[in-house]
């Protein structure tokens, strides 16, 4: 009795003695990952969202010039161009990533031998760098279509599908272990019963598994958008946005140039006056990766279900 | 509904592993069969096998006279109720339950006709649009039953469907199974680790152990005419008591000594153990807790099969004690009135009702006399 009182009483300690001062120092506590987010996050994009307001060649010689960033980012047609480019990578890499990694890790999970050995060699080429991956890549397309006469940056198409097939290869492998990890989620007796229930492979594969997996869908259409429209090693690498388009005006359009090297090359283009420009598009990118992905982030929460 | 027959089917699975054992059964149409072990005794690889989740490795399985060996699941005309219920979680109660006939295209009027008609079988009306992560246990347990209901299949087949649930909620829905069974007239195969699950359910039992069958009959048979050991520990809670017991014969009677205590034992019991054999040989004593009488008419009546050791264990169960105490050096138990006088410590005399003894071989474990 004695000794559940004393228990009781370490409890009463634990509680008022050693709870309460640390909530109320709770500040101190948080203070060290506060600073550094606010040094290292904040502020950065804070001071970069004021600098897009701004004309400047360094960070201490701006001066505000209002909204003369925003229209001259808006009005560039290269900017213009490397938008709906990025988009429709974005949509066709998203399609191609997702389905070809759920076949996969669908066909993986089904007991075949050697799934493990196939897991490893399909996530092997993430562990590889962007830059070295489109270099890599240049080399085996270029080989391919000098038999043709032409090389990848000849033409834009060879470009985009050249990027298509580069993020496929290296991202499907990465998409393929979240599927499966989804995939072996799944109660074995919930397919069973759908078995039982007469549904053949293709309507389980329909009614029952892809809602099932909903979250590993939701997570990899999250995960490839932003990597779409935040693409830039493999870009700069694989083509550095050629071929060129002359436009009648003079201006230039990098015609495999998508957003973020745009941004890129006008921040560090020759023309250092256009740095106010480039951290306008900066933030428009932002605002536009940002509205996209909580979209499509609320749009499949919705789908997903709970066990 | 329908008939089954299972004859010689046997798992072994790719390392050797012999799961079934060479099991026989006929099942008439409407029983309500039981398969009962301990885990890993087989019975929910043999139920697998029956749905066709498991392929079966030797032997044959009629379904209603035809054989379904290598019949598809959705072709056998079963239904099944797992353990885990398997609710599809992104579909509502009706969903779920009208899943099965909607993939096989039945008018929408006959779904809803059925849906509705299972409803209310199972009291299910109010939750048809709920998913099933906002039931509570009970309430998805009937919705898998619903789900198994709505396709009139000639076999339920149940796989510890109560095993999820609380003491109380699994006293319930016992009741509504059994009231179910009678109402649906359906032929159920019923797999359970609960002997009290069992005892109240079957109208057959399969008791097995290790792969193997040991002994299928009625609940009541099994209760009291266990063909083994095995069976007659695992039927009957507190199980039996076993003890070692010589087998003389003195003054022209067979008695069974257990060490300074002799049991007598009836005539035709003591003919069986002389006719077979047994005499000057040991042989194993069993007796189950509620067979062991302390009062002193009990007492006084089986005088001549009495031992005396100490209470160790006063267990209250509320209309009934349970009193352990050691003989022998095996712990045994008796279950006697609750109005009992006696506590720990306490020295008592038990009687044995000499017509409720069963005897065993030793070696062998298989039942000599009931």
């Amino acid at each position: 009795m004695k000794k559940k009182k004393r228990n009781n009483d370490s409890a009463a300690v634990n509680s008022k003695l050693i709870r309460k001062p640390i909530e109320r120092c709770f500040l101190i506590f948080l203070a060290p990952t506060l600073a550094a987010f606010t040094i290292g996050f904040v502020y950065p994009f804070l001071k970069g969202f004021y600098l897009s307001f701004c004309s400047f060649k360094t960070t201490s010689d701006a001066t505000f010039i209002g909204l003369g960033n925003y229209v001259k980012a808006l009005g560039d047609p290269s900017f213009t161009h490397a938008f709906w480019y990025t988009a429709l990578y974005a949509i066709v890499s998203l399609l191609l990533i997702n389905i070809i990694a759920f076949v996969i890790a669908y066909v993986l999970t089904q007991g075949i031998k050697g799934a493990n050995i196939f897991r490893t060699v399909f996530f092997m080429p993430n562990l590889i760098g962007g830059i070295v991956l489109g270099y890599i890549w240049s080399m085996i397309f270029n080989g391919i279509l000098s038999r043709y006469g032409t090389s990848i940056l000849m033409e834009t198409r060879f470009g985009f599908w050249g990027l298509i097939i580069l993020m496929c290869w290296q991202q499907i492998g990465y998409m393929m272990i979240i599927y499966i990890a989804g995939l072996q989620a799944i109660p074995q007796d919930m397919m069973e019963a759908a078995k039982i229930d007469g549904a053949s492979r293709m309507q389980t594969l329909f009614h029952i598994t892809i809602p099932n997996v909903m979250p590993s869908i939701t997570i990899c259409m999250f995960l490839s958008l932003t990597n779409a429209f935040k693409l830039f090693d493999q870009n700069l690498a694989l083509t550095n946005g050629q071929p060129y388009e002359f436009l009648a005006d003079g201006s230039v359009v990098k015609t495999t140039e998508m957003l973020a090297l745009n941004i890129y090359n006008t921040f560090y283009g020759q023309n250092t006056a256009a740095r106010g420009t480039a951290q306008a598009k900066a933030v428009i990118f932002f605002v536009l990766v940002a509205a996209i992905s909580i979209a499509q982030l609320s749009a499949n929460r919705k789908k997903e279900v709970q066990q | 509904m329908s008939g089954l027959s299972l004859q010689h089917i046997k798992k072994v699975y790719p390392n050797g592993y012999e799961a079934v054992q060479d099991f026989n059964l006929e099942i008439e149409d409407k029983e309500f069969i039981i398969f009962v072990g301990p885990s890993g005794c087989g019975k929910s690889t043999t139920l697998r096998m029956i749905a066709g989740l498991e392929e079966i490795s030797s032997g044959d399985l009629y379904i209603d006279g035809k054989r379904v060996n290598d019949i598809e699941p959705k072709d056998r005309d079963i239904a099944m109720v797992f353990q885990s219920y398997a609710l599809y979680p992104h579909m509502t109660v009706r969903e779920n339950m009208a899943f099965s006939l909607k993939i096989k295209k039945t008018p929408k009027d006959e779904i809803d006709k059925a849906v509705n008609e299972a409803a209310k079988i199972l009291d299910l009306e109010e939750l048809m649009d709920r998913k099933p992560k906002a039931l509570s246990g009970g309430q998805r347990q009937r919705v898998a039953m619903g789900r198994a209901i709505v396709r009139h299949p000639k076999v339920f087949l149940m796989d510890e469907p109560l095993s999820n649930l609380d003491a109380k909620l699994r006293g319930q829905m016992r009741v509504e199974i059994s009231r179910l069974h009678q109402r649906l007239g359906a032929t159920i195969i019923y797999v359970t680790h609960d002997q009290t699950e069992a005892m109240t359910l079957g109208t057959r039992i399969v008791v097995m152990s290790k792969g193997k069958v040991e002994q299928i009959d009625t609940p009541q048979n099994l209760y009291n005419y266990p063909k083994n050991m095995f069976v007659a520990g695992f039927i009957g809670s507190p199980q039996m008591n076993f003890l070692d017991a010589k087998c003389i014969e003195k003054n022209g009677h067979i008695i069974l000594q257990l060490g300074d205590y002799p049991i007598s034992i009836p005539e035709r019991k003591q003919k069986i153990l002389k006719e077979k054999g047994y005499v000057g040989k040991t042989v194993v004593l069993g007796i189950r807790p509620e067979d062991l009488y302390v009062d002193n008419s009990s007492v006084e009546k089986f005088k001549n099969s009495m031992i005396q050791s100490q209470i160790r264990v006063y267990e209250l169960l509320g209309a009934e004690v349970c009193l352990h105490f050691d003989f022998m050096g095996v712990t045994m138990t008796a279950r006697v009135e609750a109005d009992t006088p006696y506590r720990n410590g306490d020295t008592v005399t038990f009687a044995l009702d000499p017509e409720k003894i069963h005897i065993f071989d030793k070696d062998t474990e298989i039942t000599i006399t009931n």
